[in-house]
């Protein structure tokens, strides 16, 4: 009886904890990869535009700055494609915060350096066009914001509309353990 | 009573550690399966980015070149007119350099296959210093060589001795050691790198090309007087493929 009772309670615990986050988790998951997605794929077919982007911030050397230019497009993409279809969701947003942290670092330096400059965030070659002034307040504003996306995740990873759910990872793990203990009490009743 | 509760919870436990370790396992299969897909992806993408920013080499030798009289430097087989490729550039502007150490090579292999007609505009688009300098300096200096040959190997030993942005840089006394290191023979070029008294000439001309042009920046490409996307420009094979489809219409 204690077990149909605990059962029940369990089954009926997964719903209500569910819809309270998981569809904010679910938003949060699309905006952050819409923008990780577009972002890689403007900056992915030009490698040296995008080294040249890198350079424009003056904080990594030539070497480094290779590596960034030709491999960041490439991990936009994918976290962003991994957030999308919600698999490994709390890794992928994490990987996705600690993209958006660095890009908030080198865009503040940059303010705070007094470089003109374009963020290169959607392509270019990190140079404003004739009379185009920098928009660092703007650029940090949308990557803090989306910053806020990836720690939402990675707090409340379970959310609809994904892979981890459907594949029973996550919220579908827990209602077990807690099912195993309440076994435990009642076999000690 | 007991007895028969307690073994019908050790069947339920047993059955839902197996369930546990189901799904452990398919969450082992599924992360292996995940790391594969995104490393073969990962490795595809930057195959195809090497590619993409791949440089050509200069394999033949070059085209004729030849300097105008406004300063325009003109690269093309006898004959050749069209299609025409106009580079607009600043010999301080580090996009630039990155332009010619990607695709430069690509204008000077099109142009010794004779399949275009490439100009240089060395133009100043600095306002402030010490770039504006820097930037006037080189540009007066280029202007001292007469050969259309020696000032290509000019243009590209400024690009590889490009000073940063927050310094000053291009003096006379480097400018002149480069000039003979690229080989210019030209008579008095040292006094006319020193006494930088094309200044004026090369900011007329600069004046002229930003009215005319409407110019974004630096570098601009043009094809047949369209501007290119920097995306095309900065992708050698794709700047390549832009100048033969433009012969061909």
């Amino acid at each position: 009886m204690v077990q149909l009772a605990s059962g029940a309670q369990v089954s009926g615990h997964l719903p209500s904890e569910r819809p309270a986050h998981s569809w904010v988790t679910t938003a949060a998951r699309v905006v952050l990869a819409a923008v990780l997605i577009v972002a890689g794929a403007l900056k992915i077919g030009a490698p040296a535009l995008s080294v040249q982007a890198v350079l424009a911030y003056q904080l990594l050397p030539e070497s480094l700055a290779q590596v960034v230019g030709y491999g960041l497009p490439v991990v936009e993409i994918i976290t962003g494609l991994l957030l999308l279809v919600g698999l490994f969701t709390r890794v992928a947003a994490g990987a996705g915060g600690v993209l958006m942290v660095a890009f908030v670092i080198g865009i503040g330096s940059a303010w705070a350096r007094g470089l003109r400059i374009d963020c290169g965030c959607f392509g270019g070659d990190g140079t404003l066009a004739a009379g185009q002034d920098p928009n660092y307040f703007w650029e940090l504003v949308r990557d803090i914001g989306l910053l806020a996306c990836a720690a939402w995740i990675v707090v409340k990873p379970v959310s609809r509309l994904s892979l981890d759910s459907a594949l029973g990872f996550g919220g579908a793990r827990e209602p077990v353990d807690e099912d195993g203990q309440d076994e435990g009490r009642d076999d000690r009743a | 009573m007991s007895k028969r509760t307690s073994e019908a919870a050790k069947a339920r436990i047993a059955a839902q550690r197996e369930a546990l370790r189901k799904q452990d396992q398919r969450r082992r299969v599924t992360m292996i399966a995940t790391i594969v897909v995104v490393v073969v992806v990962a490795a595809a993408f930057v195959v195809w980015s090497v590619r993409q920013g791949t440089s050509e080499k200069v394999t033949g030798g070059l085209a004729a070149a030849t300097v105008q009289e406004d300063g325009t430097v003109v690269m093309a087989q006898p004959g050749v007119t069209t299609p025409v490729v106009d580079v607009y550039e600043d010999f301080q502007c580090p996009a630039c350099k990155q332009f010619e150490e990607t695709s430069g090579a690509t204008l000077k292999n099109l142009a010794a296959e004779g399949k275009a007609k490439v100009a240089y505009h060395v133009i100043t688009i600095f306002t402030q210093e010490p770039t504006k300098s820097n930037s006037l300096r080189a540009a007066s200096a280029a202007r001292c060589v007469t050969d259309g040959r020696q000032w290509l190997a000019f243009h590209d030993k400024l690009y590889k001795n490009q000073p940063s942005e927050t310094s000053s840089g291009f003096s006379v006394d480097q400018l002149i050691t480069w000039g003979k290191e690229a080989g210019v023979t030209s008579s008095g070029f040292d006094d006319c790198v020193r006494k930088q008294g094309n200044v004026a000439a090369h900011q007329a001309y600069t004046q002229q090309v930003m009215t005319t042009q409407k110019l974004g920046g630096t570098p601009t490409v043009k094809i047949n007087g369209k501007e290119i996307d920097s995306k095309v420009a900065f992708v050698p094979s794709d700047l390549r493929d832009a100048v033969v489809n433009a012969a061909k219409s």
